[in-house]
């Protein structure tokens, strides 16, 4: 065994018990620190985030990883959890499951929302933290560096993580962004501050809106809300004035009926000057009259027409998904085939080293009983036997390179050992 | 150089625009990480044959742009592929090409139906017929990148309108920014129809008063129809302008805009196909040239 891992997802484990599990970045550094000294000549990256931890392991000739139960024991160690019930949610692979199950996790294709691409950062930050605590070494960084070209493959081949899957980001990037050109000149009126306002807010902050106002049925309420989101608080009174100069409208009240009828719409309206508004209306029940949504110029969207659109977003990504597969799996076997081939290295240099010590041997004879050789033809005679070697070398190197990608070529490995007597 | 310049043909260029047509189409069919570069190409291979094309009728011809309506044609595609290529670049997401191609295409095919017969060569006519055929270039590139703008404004709205999420690899401009240009169309191919229609009004009575036999009769077909296709646009301007502050004025200026772009299309098509004396060399300087021919 050369790789292992060790950990449990969002799947396994409770979240109760995950948030236990979790490891903050000096945690992680820290228990890398400790590993280190515990198993020494092994390499480990330590993976933690909302949704998995997992540990990766790796060692070879005579420094293999540690056994699956002593990683258990040493994760449970490090965050005071009982390793009696931790171990039964902790799933164990090794080799090439391990290698496959990293692409697939920095690809996003074992994330809680399919083809998200924030897992591939914390991967990334992973590594660096194994990095600089000396915990990783050739074989975890092969192995995250093709999970990094993997993931970056299956983002560029398929179209897993370009269509939104979340009601905010698809309200304004495939809605809003339909309608406005650039959210720095527009008003963005928030109604209510219910949970999925605020991360709307964040979206279109993030596409440029700065000028936000809140209202509230509650004064005081609208203004800690206006703090904590740092927005400008206005009167619910002043609810039809705000509506006749907003451009985006993200309502998300808790109210029982309709916090903006018809009426008070026309009234608005007749104020606005023919300039286009969004209503993202988030609420249920809905804060917004539907028969707003058929005056001309409105674009009204409620929570039901976003999720339509996200669910649809879901399925083109699960339709990517077989095409995804085929990318890791290829990624899997080329990183597999490189790992295969390293594991030859010490037979290879000892066969290199043999040909060239006989070499040597003979090349010194020869030069004895030829003293009148030129420097210049002895270089000549040097470089043949050289060429000679390198020729006599190359169909079993090649063989072996072409048996490592379909697995550690041990036959092979044996069969030259034995012919050439090499010591084992 | 000379031979290789004047091996370019039209099927070179339109058939290289036909190809990026093709692949702007294919959007809509699968998806593809090379067909970005493959389009661009083709397109800017065409752009390129098409430019040369130009300079070797220039160099070759001893004719400017404008100086035939085949050259106008020509030179109004040319404006139009470089717009669609420039904005294919920028906005590589939007199928532009696939509505601004065709038309470019429908003006390479246009150019070749029309009569390359070089217009009056003399100084004044040749002022006042760039003037014209400048004016009328204006208004026409105006008028269809106000019809395209409209047209993706429309379906835009409709899949708004419809909450459908974006279609893969087609995603169109904002409302906002297709309502900015369709915005401003009306009003400059209103103003540059007027101005060529004005213009060629005064080459006409130029030609006259140097005593030429009639180059354009008053109550020729093109005559007439331009007068209709300028109260057209001027009438859809002031529509534009009206209903601009409209909760549905963008909605009515997409319309408005494609109306223009059929008036357009009618135009041209009236002035390939339909009997006219527009945009012939005038009788006397023909027949002086025959002559001059059968004394040589």
């Amino acid at each position: 065994m050369t790789l292992a891992l060790v950990g449990g997802t969002h799947r396994t484990v409770p979240l109760a018990l995950r948030e236990r599990l979790a490891f903050t970045a000096e945690q992680a550094a820290e228990a890398l620190g400790r590993f280190r000294d515990r198993f020494p000549g092994r390499e480990g990256v330590l993976l933690s985030t909302c949704n998995r931890v997992e540990f990766y392991a790796a060692g070879e000739r005579g420094a293999a990883p540690p056994p699956p139960d002593q990683l258990v024991s040493f994760l449970a160690e490090c965050r005071g959890i009982d390793a009696t019930s931790l171990g039964p949610l902790l799933s164990r692979e090794h080799d090439e499951a391990v290698a496959r199950h990293l692409f697939g996790v920095a690809a996003g294709l074992d994330s809680m929302v399919l083809g998200e691409p924030q897992i591939l950062a914390q991967v990334k930050q992973a590594w660096a933290i194994a990095q600089d605590s000396h915990t990783s070494g050739p074989l975890t960084a092969g192995m995250f560096q093709a999970a990094l070209r993997a993931a970056k493959r299956v983002a560029t081949e398929t179209a897993l993580g370009r269509e939104r899957v979340s009601i905010p980001s698809v309200a304004v990037a495939d809605f809003a962004r339909g309608v406005f050109e650039r959210f720095e000149d527009k008003r963005v009126l928030l109604v209510g501050a219910g949970k999925m306002a605020a991360e709307t807010l964040r979206y279109l902050r993030d596409a440029g809106a700065q000028d936000v106002v809140i209202v509230n049925r509650t004064a005081a309420r609208a203004r800690d809300l206006a703090a904590r989101l740092d927005v400008t608080p206005a009167p619910f009174s002043d609810l039809e004035h705000q509506l006749a100069s907003a451009d985006l409208v993200v309502s998300t009240t808790g109210a029982s009926d309709h916090v903006v009828p018809l009426e008070l719409f026309l009234r608005a309206e007749d104020h606005r000057e023919g300039r286009p508004l969004v209503v993202l209306d988030l609420a249920v029940p809905r804060d917004f009259d539907p028969r707003i949504g058929g005056r001309p110029g409105v674009w009204l969207y409620c929570v039901d027409d976003l999720a339509a659109a996200c669910a649809a977003n879901r399925r083109s990504r699960q339709r990517e998904m077989p095409q995804a597969v085929a990318i890791i799996d290829e990624e899997t076997r080329r990183f597999m085939g490189d790992m295969h081939h390293r594991s030859t290295a010490p037979v290879i240099e000892q066969l290199l080293a043999g040909w060239s010590e006989t070499g040597d041997a003979e090349l010194d004879r020869l030069y004895r009983r030829l003293p009148h050789l030129a420097e210049a033809d002895r270089t000549e005679i040097r470089q043949a036997f050289e060429r000679y070697a390198a020729k006599m070398l190359h169909p079993p190197l090649t063989s072996l390179r072409n048996e490592s990608r379909s697995g550690p070529p041990h036959g092979l490995l044996d069969a030259l050992r034995r012919l050439f007597n090499l010591p084992e | 150089m000379a031979a290789f310049l004047s091996g370019i043909s039209i099927v070179c260029f339109a058939a290289s625009y036909a190809v990026a047509l093709a692949c702007e189409a294919s959007r809509l069919v699968f998806r593809s990480g090379v067909r970005g570069f493959v389009m661009v190409g083709f397109a800017a291979a065409g752009l390129f044959a098409h430019t040369l094309f130009l300079i070797w009728r220039a160099v070759d011809a001893g004719t400017a742009p404008l100086s035939s309506p085949f050259d106008w044609y020509l030179l109004a595609a040319w404006l139009l592929a470089v717009g669609s290529l420039y904005l294919t670049v920028t906005n590589p997401k939007t199928p532009v090409g696939l509505f601004l191609l065709p038309i470019v295409l429908a003006l390479v095919g246009a150019a070749t139906l029309a009569s390359r017969e070089p217009f009056l060569n003399d100084s004044a006519s040749r002022f006042w017929g760039r003037i014209h055929g400048g004016f009328h270039l204006v208004w026409s590139v105006s008028v269809v990148l106000g019809a395209i703008a409209g047209l993706m404004w429309l379906i835009q709205a409709g899949r708004l309108t419809r909450k459908a999420a974006p279609l893969r690899g087609f995603r169109m401009p904002s409302l906002e920014r297709l309502a900015h240009v369709t915005a401003r169309t009306p009003a400059i191919a209103a103003w540059a129809a007027a101005a060529g229609f004005v213009s060629g009004i005064v080459l006409n009575a130029v030609n006259h008063r140097r005593g030429l036999i009639e180059t354009v009769p008053w109550s020729d077909p093109v005559v007439l129809r331009m007068a209709a296709v300028v109260a057209w646009l001027i009438i859809a301007e002031r529509i534009a302008a009206t209903v601009r502050r409209r909760p549905d004025g963008a909605r009515t200026t997409a319309w408005l805009a494609l109306l223009s772009l059929a008036a357009l299309a009618a135009s041209i098509a009236w002035g390939v196909l339909g009997a006219t004396r527009h945009g012939k060399p005038p009788a006397a300087v023909v027949l002086t040239a025959t002559v001059h021919e059968a004394e040589a």
